[in-house]
């Protein structure tokens, strides 16, 4: 995904990415990231203990962790909730 | 049962996908009348000076909605291509669109109004702008087809012709008018969407910086 995001959003999208584990050129081509962005990004949620480094093939690979499921589902209520409430775009 | 953000996300991605694809079409309209509305003020033969105020009028009115159109298909093409990937994004999905897919969808609307939140802004400018212009157009193509009547005594050929380009001009005035509405409140909504995203992250910052005890 590309365009102009928040922070919250492209964690939101490494960590869905991540359910299935993943290289990290992998991650930062799919959210459109640059290795250095993409480096603190990754850092900040390994840290965190949402994204756990596993080794698959002998090659260093990415998973979220059961602790993400709680900011994805959060982050999912939330981004729906802007179109249940308030008048819609009708014609 | 299907998600109602669903039905919603759906119905605003099909409309806003209808607005921008009917100003395409007139944003190209405005671009062939102010073009041919130029070619008829420029080599009109000549009939008093009256009727050459009337040409200059004209021929400055179309130069600008010739300006006004190209303007306003670049805008919509830019908005349009966006919103027409998310609309066969989800078109693709089908009927049963997951949380995660739905949520992805809604943040590559956000990411996409974000972008192109100014060109919205001029868009709902050029369209009022270019609705205005036209408007003046339909009524100097109305004034020159009952000069042609009344000097003539009866309805003639020209003045005939002139009616349905007057009719159709006065419709992109409408058209134009009515978008730069329906943009207007398109951006009101998405404007407030941000606003919410914007106090909710608060919470996910919350949620996400918790500390591992």
């Amino acid at each position: 995904m590309s365009g102009r995001r928040t922070v919250y959003e492209i964690y939101w999208e490494i960590l869905v990415y991540c359910k299935t584990p993943r290289s990290f050129t992998a991650i930062i081509n799919r959210c459109d990231l640059n290795s250095k962005t993409g480096q603190e990004y990754i850092a900040f949620l390994a840290a965190k203990g949402y994204l756990s480094l596993v080794t698959e093939e002998e090659k260093a690979r990415y998973l979220s962790t059961p602790a993400a499921a709680e900011y994805i589902a959060l982050f999912s209520s939330l981004y729906q909730k802007l179109f249940d409430t308030g008048p819609g775009f009708r014609l | 049962m299907m998600n109602p953000a669903l039905i919603r996300f759906k119905t605003e991605i099909a409309n806003f996908y209808r607005i921008s694809l009917i100003n395409l079409v007139f944003a190209a309209l405005a671009i062939a009348y102010g073009i041919s509305y130029i070619i008829t003020a420029v080599l009109g033969s000549p009939l008093g000076l009256q009727a050459v105020l009337l040409r200059l009028v004209t021929g400055a009115a179309a130069l600008a909605c010739f300006g006004l159109g190209l303007s306003w298909l670049l805008s919509t093409l830019r908005i349009f291509e966006g919103v027409e990937t998310i609309r066969d994004a989800l078109s693709a999905s089908g009927e049963e669109v997951s949380e995660e897919r739905l949520t992805c969808l809604i943040v590559r609307m956000l990411a996409h109004y974000r972008d192109n939140r100014d060109t919205i802004r001029t868009m709902i400018l050029v369209s009022t702008a270019g609705g205005c212009v036209f408007f003046v157009l339909s009524i100097t193509s109305g004034i020159r087809a009952l000069s042609l009547t009344a000097n003539s005594g009866s309805a003639t050929f020209e003045s005939l012709v002139l009616l349905p380009s007057m009719l159709l001009t006065l419709g992109i005035a409408l058209v134009s008018l009515i978008s730069s509405y329906y943009f207007s409140r398109f951006a009101g909504l998405w404007d407030r969407r941000l606003h919410e995203i914007g106090e909710s992250e608060c919470t996910l910052k919350k949620t996400l910086e918790r500390d591992e005890a």
